[in-house]
């Protein structure tokens, strides 16, 4: 892929993980647990990490993070936001060439587990309240769930943009 | 009709064409279960304690013996993280206002008993309910 391209294509993925991000962030939580919530931004993540690869990937996520708590969340949401988006990059990373195109909701699912989980260890660090252990079980659940249907959303997506393409 | 045939293959393909596939709906599958369980212990499990303990940044702010509580009052919790407004009642504590983004705070009731704390993440404010003394 040209260098020009590229570069646009990573901008214009930027701008559009940011996007959901941002609208995501006006969505009111299903349930009352801090950290459940859709993360369709990450649909972007593993586009970008099919079409592009892992650094591109990587920079977008980095990127998306910085800028999304900049519009939508604060200081604290900044912190949760890296140590789970950091947890669930390495994940994707290591998991990603492991499994078929077919397979990506696993991939997805298993990267939004550890997201959520990295979340509720840097909550359980700034909080110094260990009794937050008991959400482990719903973010572990609410982790596979969303991650499988976002996994699902980006797997159908890069189908369709590999015919587009042809 | 070859167009109709070419998407079920797709979504077949998608769901279950191998037994890979198959494994970890299975081990997704059980996981969920599991986790289900092990919250539902969690939460009935916990048992009635008297004191609340609410931190702020992780150091703690406040504790409260719920016993002495007589009358339901508020109090109003500001930090440089932000606001919120505490209802304590003998029968337990909760999160009435929040100036957060989400309200998770407020949604998460009147907690009572110990395991379950309430938790409001954008201004690090977690309460917890533990048993014994309030100098233990």
């Amino acid at each position: 892929m040209p260098k020009t391209k590229k570069l646009s294509l990573m901008a214009m993925l930027t701008a559009a993980s940011l996007i959901v991000f941002v609208i995501e962030a006006q969505i009111p939580a299903p349930v009352p647990v801090p950290g459940v919530k859709l993360g369709l931004a990450n649909v972007i993540t593993l586009i970008a990490m099919l079409l592009l690869g892992r650094r591109e990937a990587g920079l977008i996520l980095a990127v998306r993070i910085v800028m999304g708590s900049v519009f939508a969340g604060g200081v604290s949401a900044f912190l949760f936001s890296i140590s789970g988006g950091v947890l669930a990059y390495a994940v994707m990373c290591i998991t990603v060439t492991r499994f078929p195109r077919k397979m990506l909701w696993v991939v997805s699912a298993l990267a939004a587990v550890a997201h959520n989980l990295g979340q509720l260890l840097a909550a359980i660090a700034v909080t110094k309240t260990a009794a937050l252990m008991v959400y482990a079980p719903v973010l572990l659940t609410s982790g596979i769930i969303t991650g499988a249907f976002t996994g699902l959303v980006a797997m159908y997506l890069v189908r369709r943009l590999d015919k587009t393409r042809q | 009709m070859q167009c109709i045939d070419k998407r079920a293959y797709f979504i077949y393909n998608g769901f279950m064409e191998n037994g890979r596939i198959k494994k970890w709906i299975v081990i997704f599958a059980a996981v969920l279960i599991m986790c289900a369980a092990a919250f539902l212990v969690l939460r009935m499990t916990g048992e009635r304690g008297n004191i609340a303990v609410i931190r702020v940044d992780g150091e703690v702010y406040k504790k409260i013996d719920l016993n002495t509580v007589a009358v339901a009052y508020d109090m109003e919790i500001e930090t440089e993280f932000g606001y919120n407004k505490i209802n304590i009642a003998p029968d337990g504590i909760s999160v009435v206002e929040a100036d957060c983004r989400d309200h998770i705070c407020i949604d998460q009731g009147k907690v009572s008993t110990e395991g379950v704390p309430i938790v409001c993440l954008p201004h690090r404010l977690t309460i917890e309910i533990e048993g014994g003394d309030i100098d233990a």
